[in-house]
């Protein structure tokens, strides 16, 4: 690790000026953040922040992301979190850069403050006279500690226009934006690696006689377990990996212990549960799910004695820098992260395996390489969602309230390649949202996380989605033993004003009352809380006599604070719901043996025009005081809940294995 | 070997070998990137180009194939620095959030568009049910190729 970087698992260095807001000598404002752009929209969100703050047009200032020569230190963009940290730093630095230039322009003109009028990169006194930004800024450096966010005045506002074009909108549409993929540099090679079969398999054979011998292919590289092609065609790499002959070992055996996290335990749970008038048990699953981004990994790099440059697509920049030092035992400041548009990676963007085979390759070629994998590896190299059991015991007291619930959710390792982290991290993420929003009585939830056959990681909402699919599945179940309705029910048990809005919305919305039940037409409903955001949803579905889910209307209701940017949180809302019901209706990567098998789209089915939702309804509501939260993950949280209940309600048929496959459904209706 | 390709209105010659892919040589040899290779099987719909007219995947189609047909890929959709009236409606409703699909979106809408002017929503949909898009925006794109048909 760099000095830069914090010591403790999420713990974030202290904020510099100088790092976040630098005005040049004409006056441009770049703006500078260790999150990276992935069509999530937080380079437009950024931008309207500070512009804000230093009262320019959104044009004048230009923001900087993942650039490690240049950025600060981060974490990683995960977890919905940009616009709450990064964007409260980079509105916390504007507003303090803006004061700062503020002071210095009334010494310079002999004005009060008060009396002068910022307008278009310049302070205007009532005279006429003028002190531009760039001459402010160029007195002395703009720099220094980051002060309290009290003691710094914000501009007052905010009057976003309501639909500004994203910034890369227009560079998309042109086809100009610029994937790894199409990194071009002098001298560059194209490269692909060899995969080891399982994990952990070692290499006992190779034989590269063919390889060698085909056109284009300038070398093989083997050292170790690592074996590697390069050629100065992509198509010629391909086939040089094809007509490799090599033989494996089969990985040792991982005897590592599961682990054990208790989320909730209260008193007397077996009691409450024991003394209830109606007492239910049912058991969820989720399969392994592929991130199954449209263009599979890339990366280039330029990897020389005295330092590298690498063209990525990551949502780890730092991570990866610091990764690539020490295998190439450079000093961190030597190896320099260019992030370029990702094609998304929902989560599974952390961990830079293509990068690491451009790296080596490049390392070996002493010459940039490109390295572009086939769909099928994308398939079978990247990590997958873990799967998750979840089984749930409840219990409904003679007056309608549920007394008790006890969860046991087991499930794999949500952070990739991690070994063992603490218990409180792995309740943090492969428990997350294992708890249910509401106030259940007697409650005791429980988590094991062990290894899976194949490499695990984070995946958009990492276990929340799962979790709130087994846990509003069976609020659900519950509603239908005690004979409440699923709203009804759920409102009963929402302690928390901002969980009633939602859902009261959502019923609003949906005309729930009058909800069509029956006869292959349903309304399913739930609803979650996924890092302060809060969001219930419903979803109209029609299901065949074939057990064939199509999806109707979608409702969702979302509070997530102050919305910066309402149409691109609409856009994440509609994108997270249509994926999700992809991930209900459609997604199993299938494991062999410890391999995945799973190879292209024909094996792979997501959904498409055909099965998307007729009709997506996002309302928010929210109060501009409360601040900003992440809406980037929670509309992928309750839709398969939603779902399923919505088919139990059209058809009867409760199923609790993902994805709500027809045969598992017509099998369940019987 | 060498081939004479008509792209964009320009001719081209590219020495490549037989059988190379239309995708490759346009991405590789002529630096047009907007057409994206997803999955090299035409199952994806990313490197959708227009073929005298027609949207065909580039991908499964050899080098060969295209000699002798007018090839236009997402960098011929502007002219002058004026963008499609497609692209135009995409960027109105923000019809994209990473963009791996977006250049393949465009070209089959524009055929779909010089086929028939205007679309019913379920005729949008099905001309377009060979693209993928994993971001989920296919309302916003649907939306986008009929407020370019109005």
């Amino acid at each position: 690790m760099s000095r830069e970087a914090p010591r403790r698992w999420g713990e974030r260095p202290p904020e510099q000026l100088e790092k976040r807001i630098v005005i040049g000598p004409e006056g441009e404002v770049i703006a500078r953040s260790g999150k990276v752009e992935y069509g999530q929209g937080i380079r437009t969100g950024f931008r309207r922040i500070v512009a804000h703050e230093l009262r320019l047009p959104e044009e004048a200032v230009r923001v900087e992301l993942g650039e490690t020569d240049v950025v600060p230190w981060d974490g990683g963009t995960f977890g919905s979190m940009s616009t709450q940290t990064d964007g409260q730093a980079l509105r916390l630095a504007a507003a303090y850069a803006y004061q700062l230039l503020l002071e210095r322009a009334a010494a310079r003109l002999g004005v009060a403050p008060a009396n002068l009028v910022a307008r278009d990169g310049a302070f205007h006194a009532t005279d006429g006279r003028e002190a531009s930004y760039a001459e402010l800024a160029a007195q002395a450096p703009l720099a220094g500690p980051l002060p309290a966010a009290a003691d710094v005045a914000f501009a007052p506002g905010p009057d976003f226009e309501p639909e500004p074009d994203r910034v890369e909108a227009r560079a998309l549409v042109l086809g100009q934006v610029r994937y790894p993929h199409d990194v071009r540099l002098p001298g560059m090679l194209r490269g692909h690696v060899l995969p080891p079969p399982r994990p952990g398999a070692h290499l006992v054979s190779l034989d590269d006689t063919a390889a060698k011998a085909l056109p284009g292919v300038v070398a093989v590289v083997h050292e170790g377990d690592f074996v590697g092609v390069l050629a100065e065609r992509r198509e010629q790499a391909l086939q040089a990996i094809q007509s490799l002959e090599a033989t494996w070992s089969d990985p040792e055996g991982d005897a590592e212990p599961p682990l054990e996290a208790q989320l909730r335990q209260d008193k007397d749970v077996e009691a409450a549960l024991a003394s209830a008038k109606v007492r239910h048990e049912a058991t969820y699953h989720t399969p392994h799910i592929a991130h199954a981004s449209i263009l599979p990994s890339a990366a280039a790099a330029d990897v020389r004695k005295d330092g590298a440059d690498l063209y990525v697509a990551t949502q780890r920049p730092f991570g990866l820098r610091d990764e690539a030092a020490a295998i190439l035992s450079l000093d961190p400041k030597d190896v320099h992260v260019h992030p370029q548009q990702m094609s998304g990676m929902y989560g599974g963007g952390g961990w830079g395996v293509a990068a690491l085979d451009a790296i080596r390759l490049s390392q070996a070629a002493a010459r940039p390489v490109l390295v572009e994998w086939t769909r099928a590896e994308e398939f079978q190299r990247s990590a997958q969602r873990p799967w998750l059991d979840a089984k749930i015991e409840g219990a409904v007291g003679p007056d309608g309230r549920i007394v008790g619930y006890r969860s046991h959710v087991r499930t794999n390792p949500h952070i990739y390649a991690s070994g063992r982290v603490p218990p409180e991290v792995a309740g943090m993420t492969s428990g997350r949202n294992a708890v249910p929003p509401y106030d259940l009585g007697q409650m005791d939830v429980s988590l094991t996380v062990e290894r899976a056959q194949i490499q695990t990681s984070a995946f958009r909402s990492l276990a929340a989605a799962p979790n709130v699919f087994a846990s509003e599945s069976f609020i659900d179940e519950l509603a239908s033993l005690a004979g409440v309705d699923p709203l009804e029910l759920r409102l009963r048990h929402a302690t928390d004003p901002r969980l009633r809005r939602v859902l009261e919305t959502v019923g609003a919305m949906s005309n729930w009352p009058e909800r069509p039940r029956g006869d292959g037409h349903g309304f399913g409903l739930a609803a979650t809380i996924y890092h302060g955001t809060y969001c219930a949803e419903v979803a109209e579905v029609y299901v065949s006599q074939s057990g064939k889910v199509r999806l109707g209307r979608v409702f969702a209701a979302v509070d997530p604070g102050r919305l910066v940017h309402p149409d691109g949180a609409r856009s994440q809302i509609e994108g997270g719901i249509v994926q999700a019901m992809s991930w209900t209706l459609f997604e199993e990567t299938k494991v062999s043996d410890g391999r995945i098998t799973t190879r292209g789209w024909r094996d792979y089915p997501i959904a498409t025009f055909r099965d998307a939702p007729e009709k997506i309804e996002v309302r928010f509501v929210y109060d501009m005081e409360t601040p900003s939260t992440g809406i980037g993950e929670p509309g992928s949280v309750p839709i398969a809940a939603a779902i399923a209940n919505a088919v139990c309600a059209a058809t009867g048929a409760r199923v609790r294995e993902l994805p709500l496959r027809p045969a598992r459904i017509q099998k369940a209706t019987r | 070997m060498r081939y004479e390709l008509s792209v964009n209105g320009q001719p081209h010659v590219v020495d490549v070998p037989a059988g190379t892919s239309l995708t490759s040589v346009l991405r590789d040899d002529l630096g047009l990137t907007a057409t994206r290779l997803g999955c090299g099987h035409g199952s994806c719909g990313a490197c959708y180009v227009l073929l005298d007219g027609s949207a065909v995947a580039s991908c499964t189609m050899p080098v060969d194939e295209a000699v002798g047909h007018e090839i236009v890929t997402v960098e011929g959709l502007s002219q002058d620095g004026h963008l499609h009236p497609l692209q135009e409606a995409f960027l109105k409703e923000d019809a994209m959030q990473c963009g791996a699909c977006t250049s393949g979106m465009l070209i089959s809408a524009v055929a779909l568009l010089e086929e028939n002017p205007h679309p019913q929503e379920e005729e949008i949909r099905e001309a377009l049910s060979g693209h993928l898009c994993r971001c989920g925006v296919y309302g916003r794109i649907v939306m986008a190729v009929k407020e370019a048909s109005r």
